[in-house]
């Protein structure tokens, strides 16, 4: 799943640990989201789109892989 | 990556001590369990070794950080998932396969052949009861 999350992050400043603190998960996992490489479930999904005061569809996007 | 050194940033390395702390004890009783059986004093490694693992689910299960989070989970079942694909193949091939040799003449199975049999069918009947419970839950 495509995603800027970590643009996002740039302009407020935070790190990946500051994100992965607010919303409840591992560093690591910030860091597997960002890399594309872990799809978050649809309530971490909430929470990041909370976290950054948007709607899921402004974060998230399918790639080409997921159809 | 900079380093922050605000309250959210030292929620990982929070998480990442209890987790140490957690495996250690477990470690420790493993240690324990091994030296007991070095000194011939089973029942002591035994109780030092559940010891150690209880104090392993009692850091798990009350330290003040959540050690494990969703990716772990999955992780986790995914890990399961190949080891049941893995033992599966084990199970349907290599059963049939060496009671065919047994009876075939070429070997001669030993009765862990058969213990193994038992526990893997033990296992994929527990594991069919589980997948059963969770669908009709769901």
């Amino acid at each position: 799943m495509r995603n800027d999350i970590s643009d996002r992050r740039a302009e407020t400043g935070e790190s990946q640990a500051d994100l992965a603190a607010a919303v409840g998960v591992t560093r690591q996992t910030i860091n597997a989201i960002e890399r594309e490489r872990y799809d978050p479930s649809l309530k971490l999904a909430f929470k990041l789109a909370d976290h950054f005061g948007c709607r899921i569809e402004d974060l998230f996007e399918p790639a080409d892989e997921d159809g | 990556m900079s380093e922050h050194t605000t309250s959210a940033t030292t929620r990982p390395s929070t998480r990442k001590r209890y987790k140490r702390v957690a495996y250690a004890l477990l470690g420790a009783g493993i240690l324990a369990l091994w030296i007991g059986i070095a000194l011939d004093r089973f029942v002591l490694g035994v109780a030092l070794y559940w010891a150690g693992g209880i104090g392993m689910g009692l850091v798990q299960r009350f330290s003040p950080v959540e050690l494990y989070d969703e990716r772990d989970t999955t992780i986790e079942r995914k890990a399961s998932q190949n080891t049941v694909n893995v033992f599966a193949y084990v199970f349907i091939l290599g059963t049939p396969g060496g009671l065919a040799l047994e009876e075939s003449g070429v070997v001669t199975l030993p009765g862990e052949f058969y213990g193994a049999t038992w526990t893997l069918f033990a296992v994929f009947v527990v594991f069919g009861a589980s997948v059963l419970y969770h669908k009709y839950r769901s």
